[in-house]
């Protein structure tokens, strides 16, 4: 019993060893790639550019042009339009709707079958 | 087509007529009262037969589900059927619960052991299905179509919503320790916690490398098998993410701050969205080399979306590849709660844990958005109810989220801004499987 309680609280101390490091690791891996994405890739992109563009144009009339109005929510909107273009096209589609016969093509596996009715 | 069929009915009565005849010709002497002789021969024959028939019956019987039926298997079944009804009816999750409620049928239909039948004998074709669920590979191949399906843009037009994600993991650590506190060991204790990752797959992951039934503990004792009940109770709690999250937004988050406006996230170039598979892939993988299966499946997945140049790949993955892994693993996930197995007083502390593993989860994303806006100003103040989408259950919570939001302010679209801690929920939870499996693995 004793044995068993102790075992248990190992168990439990091992699991606040876990429950911190856990949390801690798991907060700090995202605050570093948010870290990433809030000042590291605008970065590189700007070097990109740098690296893409002629030398000798000056750094400032490159600089990363940010267009305030054009927002997620204005892609978001002309996206929807023209998904909704595409998906709502029934109403032109070719008005001639005839129904045609359609072949059947030669099968060994009814072969037999195929030559005792085959009067169509 | 006439001629096929009346062959077809002639063999088929043919075949009907058979045994008949035999019997007729055996009855007809039996009546023939003119020679003592056969009758007696044919009467034991008579009987004979009736008696072999008899057995023959009361065999086939005592391998029909109907004599092996035991109250567990009932009730397994009866929950199967309310799924399936939860699913058409409610419209919760319908492409999983139909196929995990009838997986918990077919899982259920009492058979004799010892013919392959059942899914946890060797050599069945169910047991081999089940196969990709205990060694872990469906749930990468899941992940890698929700690569292929998710738009990280939000994400990056907003990288401190990242942390929200974070914040909900609190979940998959509070029930860890709840469980070990309940006597669950430390390995089926972590595969208990992750239920509060509300993430399907990842779930199904962890539990297969730590509560499979085949580890041994340090004291010589194995695992139980713990997976189907923790799978059960993952998807059976995302299911009720529109009943269990609403409640707890309105408790935590006052009605001024639910009509927070959120400034619109900007537009997110291209180059961005290719980076960002390849640098969260890098960075994730290097911090928490265990979920590799996971995380880089994802983010393999997305790169395909996002490449350009690989949309038959990423259309694929993200249709066919993910409905056949959903189908198989939605049915041997449910055939797995074969009642004998499943009806534990384990399964119900795993799904008491798992409900408060979900309450805490969405209550840490709360708090911690609450907390982040009083570090925030002016129009940067973030809407706190989008701290509840930080338990992934993609797209689930975020679309609760802006349900909740529309109805304190009906002009306030919040889905965007939900997906962020949404995505990062998914990869949070993907980090937190990686830890705990580094751990305990």
């Amino acid at each position: 019993m004793i044995l068993y309680v102790d075992l248990n609280m190992d168990q439990i101390s091992e699991g606040y060893v876990i429950l911190i490091t856990g949390l801690f690791i798991v907060f700090s891996s995202l605050v570093t790639l948010s870290l990433l994405f809030k000042y590291g890739i605008p970065f590189m992109l700007y070097i990109y550019k740098i690296i893409t563009k002629r030398k000798d144009k000056k750094i400032k009339d490159i600089a990363l042009e940010v267009d305030e109005d054009f927002t997620g929510e204005v892609v978001a909107a002309i996206s929807t339009a023209i998904h909704m273009y595409l998906n709502e096209q029934h109403d032109k589609e070719n008005p001639i709707l005839t129904i045609k016969q359609a072949k059947k093509s030669y099968s060994p596996w009814s072969s037999k079958i195929y030559g005792t009715h085959n009067r169509l | 087509m006439k001629k096929l069929f009346i062959i077809f009915g002639i063999i088929s009565f043919l075949f009907v007529i058979k045994p008949m005849l035999g019997l007729n010709k055996s009855t007809d002497i039996f009546i023939d009262d003119n020679s003592v002789s056969t009758e007696q021969v044919d009467t034991s024959k008579g009987e004979g037969v009736y008696e072999g028939a008899f057995d023959g019956l009361k065999q086939f019987y005592n391998y029909t589900g109907f004599a092996n039926a035991t109250g567990g298997n009932l009730i397994m079944i009866l929950i199967g059927i309310i799924f399936i009804y939860l699913g058409i009816k409610y419209d919760y999750e319908p492409l999983l619960l139909i196929p995990i409620g009838a997986g918990v049928m077919i899982g259920n239909i009492p058979f004799v052991a010892g013919n392959q039948t059942g899914i946890y004998e060797a050599g069945s074709v169910l047991n081999y299905l089940y196969f990709g669920v205990v060694k872990g590979i469906y749930p990468p191949l899941i992940f890698l179509g929700i690569g292929a399906m998710t738009d990280f843009s939000s994400l990056i037009a907003n990288p401190k919503l990242m942390l929200l994600g974070a914040a909900a993991q609190i979940g998959v650590f509070a029930t860890f320790l709840g469980a070990l506190y309940l006597g669950f060991n430390l390995p089926e204790a972590g595969a208990i916690g992750i239920i509060g990752g509300a993430d399907g797959p990842t779930a199904i992951f962890l539990s297969s490398k730590l509560a499979n039934g085949i580890n041994i503990l340090p004291d010589g004792t194995t695992v139980k098998n713990l997976i189907g009940p923790i799978a059960i109770a993952a998807y059976s709690y995302m299911a009720l993410v529109p009943v269990i999250q609403p409640p707890i937004m309105r408790l935590l988050i006052s009605k001024e701050d639910r009509k927070i406006r959120m400034k619109p996230p900007r537009a997110v170039s291209q180059k961005e969205k290719m980076i960002f598979p390849i640098a969260a892939l890098l960075l994730t993988t290097f911090i928490s080399p265990s979920a590799l299966p996971l995380l880089g499946m994802l983010f393999f997945g997305n790169l395909l979306k996002e490449s350009g140049r690989t949309e038959r790949l990423a259309d694929t993955a993200r249709t066919k590849l993910i409905d056949i892994v959903t189908i198989l693993l939605g049915v041997t996930v449910g055939a797995s709660t074969q009642a004998d197995i499943f009806i534990t007083k384990d399964s119900l502390l795993i799904f008491g844990l798992g409900a408060i593993s979900f309450v805490i989860a969405t209550m840490g994303g709360l708090l911690f958005a609450k907390l982040m806006n009083l570090f925030l100003k002016g129009d940067n103040k973030i809407n706190p109810l989008i701290g509840a989408a930080g338990v992934s259950a993609v797209p689930d919570s975020a679309r609760v989220v802006h349900a909740e939001a529309l109805k304190s302010d009906p002009h306030n679209y919040l889905l965007m801004h939900a997906m962020a801690p949404n995505v990062s929920g998914v990869i949070g939870s993907a980090i937190a499987a990686g830890i705990i499996l580094s751990f305990l693995g």
